[in-house]
């Protein structure tokens, strides 16, 4: 009896996963939860669509960087970021981080950014959401020696949005190399599908 | 010619009748007052009938009443206006904090693969770097 309900709990739990997914395209994992009390500082957004669209109202279209902002966020249907900072190293495991990876080794998600640090143990994925073309939602997942970071973005995206996203908000624009240079994301792209 | 000699200033006789100072007719200064103070009379009455809406304590105190309801919502309102806008700015702060997270983790992500990109060089293509990508 007890083997046959643990040779259900798989189906089940894939039958559930999609609903999961849809319903905040991010499930932290309850270990990922606990590292809040941890952590040294912890960063927890939770902005679903009507929240973003009311808190765009507050954005002033005099200030550029909330300008951008205001721009970014019109057509989004939510934002969540989790992020941790620890004072010490290891207060999370491998485990922990890949179970969230997992969720995202599905066919509508294209990781392409995936980059592993021996030397520092920094730790980044971009995954994105691809819908018509178009990107429809973006996961960052960085896991560095001392801070451990989620970021999901629902909703459609422009790639000059991207960039800004990648350049602005306090944070200087990186002059990435000519097209020439291997193509950061040729190595990556698909490999998840 | 003996007319004018009888009567040599009949213009100044025609103006000294005519501004000859004369007494005020009996009662004039009693009369004058009389008006003075019906007029204020009339005035007091106006003044009185308008605020004696008040003196019945019945809608004196639903005057009260009126003007407290009128305070109270209004400071609510006040309020909850204050309140809003102090919740908008608070879900501001965390959506440019949520941009800024997302946007310092792409920035990172950037980093990695440029430094990947930069520690193989283009001849060696097949030599790896400290760090690896997956």
């Amino acid at each position: 009896m007890s083997t046959a309900i643990r040779k259900l709990v798989p189906l089940i739990l894939l039958l559930a996963f999609p609903a999961i997914l849809r319903a905040q395209d991010l499930k932290l994992p309850p270990g990922i939860e606990k590292l809040a009390s941890k952590a040294k500082e912890t960063v927890e957004v939770n902005m679903d669509g009507p929240m973003l669209h009311w808190a765009s109202k507050f954005l002033s279209a005099e200030d550029p960087e909330e300008r951008k902002a205001a721009k970014l966020v019109a057509n989004l249907k939510g934002i969540y970021v989790r992020s941790y900072e620890f004072s010490d190293e290891g207060a999370y495991t491998a485990a922990d981080v890949e179970a969230v990876r997992a969720q995202f080794r599905s066919p509508e998600w294209s990781r392409v950014v995936g980059v592993r640090s021996e030397r520092d143990g920094d730790n980044v994925d971009v995954f994105f959401k691809l819908e018509n073309e178009k990107i429809a939602g973006i996961v960052i997942i960085s896991a560095e020696a001392k801070e451990l970071t989620f970021v999901n973005i629902i909703g459609p995206l422009e790639v000059d949005q991207l960039a800004d996203l990648g350049g602005e908000f306090g944070i200087p624009k990186l002059k990435t190399k000519p097209p020439s240079s291997k193509p950061m994301a040729k190595a990556d792209k698909g490999e998840q599908k | 010619m003996t007319e004018m000699n009888k009567n040599p200033k009949p213009l100044e006789e025609a103006l000294r009748n005519a501004l000859r100072r004369e007494d005020a007719p009996e009662g004039f200064a009693l009369k004058v007052l009389a008006h003075a103070q019906q007029q204020n009379a009339a005035q007091e009455a106006r003044r009185t009938s308008w605020l004696s809406i008040f003196s019945q304590p019945p809608l004196r105190w639903a005057a009260v009443a009126a003007v407290t309801i009128c305070l109270v919502v209004g400071s609510i309102y006040y309020r909850n206006i204050q309140r809003q806008r102090a919740e908008g700015e608070a879900a501001k702060q965390q959506l440019m904090l949520a941009l800024r997270i997302a946007g310092t983790k792409l920035q990172l992500a950037k980093e990695k693969v440029n430094e990947i990109n930069t520690s193989r060089p283009e001849s060696q293509p097949q030599n790896r770097s400290p760090r690896s990508r997956s």
